[in-house]
């Protein structure tokens, strides 16, 4: 079995070869190898795949000098397994004859170096099949049946968009319409059996070399203007656009800003690291884009039971379980605020959930059987097995805030351990949103440790910094780092005053950069618990020149967001 | 360093309101420093340095206000080349560090963060498209760049291509050298010079291509016998420098000023006195701004960078029968194309022959060719028995600078020079 990395590959010439050629798709709970051997900012992907090479048994692997990352690979797995077939090809980054024909050289040398490492025989007939099958399959997929017409579809960009995704996103009930990440291979020879058998083996293998540079371009190639058009033409025929890409992988970014400024198209941006620990992160943007895209075409979500008997008066609960606080809300069928409550999540979300819903009904004064509806949202949605229906916190806390005010076109929510822009269009669904990446960079997080590194309790924060008379500025704005600043600042006797307010700003700056990203519009509102901080919105309002709207309890949006969900699908389904 | 901050301030105010009027000072202030270093240089700076820095102020100075007569450039693109149609060479990263000279580096990251680039991105590159986006960036003749390494290039001149209309072309550098490979890149460098012709008006001369060869033979003569006097004499110098000697190396490389320069240096060390410092070999870029190693690196007897692998990259004569030969192999065998083993080898040899008691490398944000090989050196210099630093950082983006990590690990592995030799101080 010979691993590989990158769609330029000449897997059909290693399966003549029989060589047994894999698609390199590491699973890895951590980097501890990796970062030994490599270093901790080169790309996760490169990372993973050194730490799975061992416990998959392959032989050797085949790389293409596609990245800088991926080159550093190859000289780290020369060094490490000098008994594998480790092998570069030197990929061209032009298209044209001169290229090909250096290719073509390569491909032949890759063929001899791998003859004598396996004493396999080269295959011809074999390859001749899978060129020929390929170009056919590719025909076939041309002429395929459509898919049913209201899903909506999303094309796929980036760097290695992994099987996970495209499974949320089916479940979701959206359709994947193109992937064009740098795993998605399109070659063909366009050419029959019987002309490829009447090739000698060079000019087989130069026909060959010229499909696969000839490929929808990926971002390492000089020329990419087929990718654009490519762009440009299936923008106008999907919904949105998923762009994946790895940490520390950058290439990608600069079709992700052409996209941004292009196309007036939702876009999701996520960013992995092969690990499992983002799932849950992934799960929501993903989710939330598939409501979002179904809203737009004006696909209602599923009806939920109705549990009431008639004549009653109808209540929905919304429980929001975050991170830092387990937050619900009671609705009655007009729409009027029965109770809310906010409690501290503890180390079961799902006990938090059972508490809190306690709460909130001792405080509406109504029995569980009262409620005709619970929905869930937040990131321990899923755990609140005694919901109805579980909606993302991106959608509730669109509909929470139209809730609260209308005006509304802009939502900052700071949440404990993420922090999300959202933007509504005029009817108060959500038009776009952006979260921040796998970090705690700008959350509730951020603020405790920094709180804890100037021995103050949180909720002193904000007062604290509104005292401040000097400008200090926390450059860093990653936790760790920024807690070693803030020390650094301690040691030199800076008013703590002064070191709040610097870190007030810091994330202030955080927040402005993720409204941006969304194309905001005011009014702006701002959500979650980190609104309760004066010195955040302070800084915040400064930063952006606009006013923030903050409600009297910013930490119920999400769950009156999520009850209001509760009594459209209601009504949808009384309908 | 604090005139220079308050100035980078009004750069900063005039850039959210009139990006002509920060380009303006931009120019004002480099042409202002080209004449400081040019009538009152740094005393403490050999004749060499001091001609050296002016040269490179001056350069920039005088490109920048002249749109359209000039080529962004990577660092190792064909100068050689574009000398002889008259065209001026910046790198986009020389740009970047100038940018970060005036302390705006900070805000053109953010820009270039907000438009949806990443942010694990090298921040040279971050800089630059961050300076395209305020309008900051005067528009050249063309681009010239080579896929040696650094994913960011490729796209970065694409971008100009697209974004700012700008000519451009990729020089596509295989992985290692054959015949038919260096064919490849000539037959590219023939198609650029009817590109150039056309682009210039101006008809290129083969004779004068080999006029430049000479001079850049010469120079590198003159460079390497300097640092042959260099194994046994001192040479007081700034960190800094080591950025400035790109220019002389790479960006001017051939020119009448750059070998003058070297003459110096070859010249100049003669007078000086016996080394007895500790040597270091420094690994990919110097950050400039970082206040600890300045404390330690500038003008310190004890202490000295002996020679760093960026302006070592090709030493070798070029044949100047076969300039556009001489010019492919260059670039192909260049220590910072190929496997990492050959920039390995490259750094071993060096590090021995002029006799470095330590290695530093910088592993500059975003850079992943350089930091992901930074292992495999240190297993190459440990076997040598010569001690190496790894550093991270970030060469130009002041807020990633991590000061109190790199004082901390740099005076560690002073002590481990100290404790390993024999017995000589460092600063």
């Amino acid at each position: 079995m010979i691993g590989y990395v990158c769609k330029y590959t000449p897997v059909e010439l290693l399966s003549a070869l029989s060589a047994d050629p894999v698609r390199v798709e590491p699973h890895v709970a951590s980097f501890n190898e990796a970062d030994a051997y490599m270093h901790p900012n080169v790309c996760s992907y490169a990372k993973a795949v050194l730490e799975d090479i061992d416990s998959r048994g392959y032989e050797g692997i085949v790389f293409t000098t596609c990245c800088d990352s991926i080159r550093r690979l190859h000289d780290t797995c020369k060094v490490l397994y000098p008994e594998k077939f480790v092998y570069l090809l030197d990929l061209p980054r032009k298209v044209d004859d001169a290229s090909v024909m250096l290719f073509a050289r390569r491909i032949e040398d890759l063929l001899q170096r791998y003859r004598q490492f396996s004493g396999h025989e080269f295959n011809r007939s074999c390859l001749i099949d899978l060129l020929v099958s390929q170009h056919a399959g590719k025909m076939r997929q041309k002429g395929a049946g459509q898919r049913a017409a209201e899903r909506p579809r999303v094309g796929v960009v980036g760097a290695r968009y992994s099987a996970e995704i495209s499974r949320i996103l089916n479940d979701n009930g959206v359709d994947v319409s193109f992937d064009i990440t740098c795993l998605g291979a399109q070659r063909t020879v366009g050419m029959s059996y019987e002309q490829l058998e009447a090739l000698d083996d060079h000019a087989l293998i130069t026909c060959y070399a010229r499909a696969l540079l000839e490929q929808l371009p990926c971002m390492r190639m000089d020329d990419v203007a087929t990718r654009d058009a490519f762009l440009e033409q299936q923008a106008k025929r999907v919904d949105g656009i998923v762009y994946h890409t790895m940490k520390f992988c950058d290439i990608y970014s600069y079709e992700y800003a052409f996209i941004h400024s292009r196309f007036d198209i939702p876009v999701l941006k996520i960013e992995t690291d092969v690990t499992a620990q983002s799932s849950g992160q992934i799960r929501t943007r993903v989710e939330a884009f598939a409501e979002t895209l179904k809203t737009a075409r004006g696909i209602a979500s599923a009806a939920a039971p109705v549990n009431r008997k008639p004549g009653e008066k109808m209540y929905v609960l919304g429980i929001d379980s975050g991170s830092t606080s387990t937050n619900a809300a009671v609705l009655d069928e007009s729409r009027n605020l029965v109770a809310s409550r906010v409690i501290r999540t503890g180390a079961r979300a799902t006990s938090s959930a059972e508490r809190v819903v306690q709460e909130v009904l001792d405080e509406a004064g109504i029995a569980r059987e009262d409620v005709s509806l619970i929905v869930s949202t937040g990131y321990g949605r899923v755990s609140v097995d005694f919901a109805d229906l579980d909606v993302t916190e991106i959608s509730c806390h669109g509909k929470g805030a139209w809730y609260f005010n209308p005006e509304v076109r802009t939502i900052l929510d700071i949440g404990g351990q993420d922090s999300k822009a959202i933007r509504l269009d005029e009817n108060g669904e959500v038009a776009d949103f952006a979260m921040n990446d796998k970090c705690a960079a700008g959350t509730g997080r951020f603020l405790e440790a920094m709180a804890r590194t100037l021995e103050v309790g949180i909720e002193e924060l904000g007062p604290l910094s509104q005292r401040s008379e000097r400008h200090v500025e926390i450059s860093s704005m990653c936790t760790v780092f920024a807690e070693s600043e803030v020390i650094s600042l301690i040691a030199n006797d800076t008013d703590k005053a002064d070191i709040a307010h610097g870190v007030h700003e810091a994330i202030a700056g955080k927040a402005c950069s993720l409204l941006r990203r969304v194309k905001p519009e005011p009014v702006y509102m701002m959500t979650g618990g980190v609104a309760k901080n004066l010195g955040v919105v302070e800084a915040v309002e400064a930063a952006l020149g606009e006013a923030l709207y903050i409600c009297d309890e910013p930490e119920i949006v999400g769950a009156v967001g999520a009850a209001l969900i509760g009594l459209e699908s209601l009504e949808g389904a009384q309908e | 360093m604090d005139v220079a901050r308050t100035y980078g301030s009004y750069v900063g105010q005039a850039l959210e309101k009139n990006p002509d009027r920060a380009n303006a000072l931009i120019r004002f202030g480099l042409h202002a420093e080209s004449y400081r270093t040019g009538h009152f240089p740094d005393a403490q700076s050999p004749n060499a340095h001091q001609y050296l820095r002016h040269m490179a102020m001056k350069e920039v100075a005088d490109v920048l206000g002249k749109p359209g007569q000039f080529a962004w450039t990577n660092i190792f693109a064909p100068v050689e080349i574009l000398q002889c149609f008259d065209i001026k060479c910046i790198s986009m990263e020389c740009l970047a560090s100038y940018l970060s000279g005036f302390w705006i580096e900070d805000r053109l990251i953010d820009a270039c963060e907000t438009a949806g680039f990443a942010s694990t991105m090298c921040s040279y590159h971050k800089t630059f498209l961050g300076a395209c986006e305020a309008g900051l960036v005067p528009k050249p003749l063309c681009g010239i760049t080579t896929s040696t390494i650094c994913d960011c290039n490729t796209n970065t001149f694409r971008y100009l291509r697209k974004h700012e209309g700008l000519p451009t072309r990729l020089i596509d550098i295989p992985h290692v050298w054959s015949p038919e490979g260096e064919e490849y890149v000539v037959a590219q460098l023939r198609e650029m010079v009817s590109w150039l012709e056309g682009l210039s008006g101006t008809r290129f001369d083969e004779d004068q291509l080999r006029q430049v060869l000479v001079r850049e033979n010469e120079s590198k003569a003159h460079y390497l016998s300097f640092l042959e006097k260099r194994r046994t004499h001192a040479y007081p110098e700034a960190l800094i420098m080591r950025l400035f000697m790109l220019f002389a190396t790479h960006l001017s490389i051939g020119s009448e000023w750059a070998l003058e320069f070297f003459r110096m240096l070859d010249s100049e060390i003669d007078a000086q006195p016996l080394d007895t410092s500790k040597r270091l070999f420094w690994v990919h870029i110097v950050p400039y701004a970082q206040p600890t190693l300045n404390e330690y690196l500038n003008y310190n007897e004890n202490l000295t960078v002996v020679a760093d692998d960026f302006n070592l990259d090709f030493v070798e004569q070029l044949d100047v029968g076969r300039p556009l030969h001489a010019l492919a192999r260059k670039m192909i065998c260049n220590i910072y194309n190929g496997d990492f083993s050959r920039k390995i080898d490259a750094v071993s040899r060096y590090v021995q022959h002029y006799e470095c008691d330590g290695v530093v490398e910088f592993c500059h944000w975003g850079c992943k060719q350089s930091c992901g090989g930074v292992q495999l050196l240190k297993r190459q210099m440990s076997e040598l028995g010569v001690p190496m630093l790894a550093l991270d950082g970030d060469a130009i983006d002041r807020r990633s600078g991590q000061e109190g990590q790199v004082k901390t690990r740099f005076e560690a592995f002073l002590e481990l020079l100290d404790a390993t030799g024999e017995g000589q101080a460092c600063a």
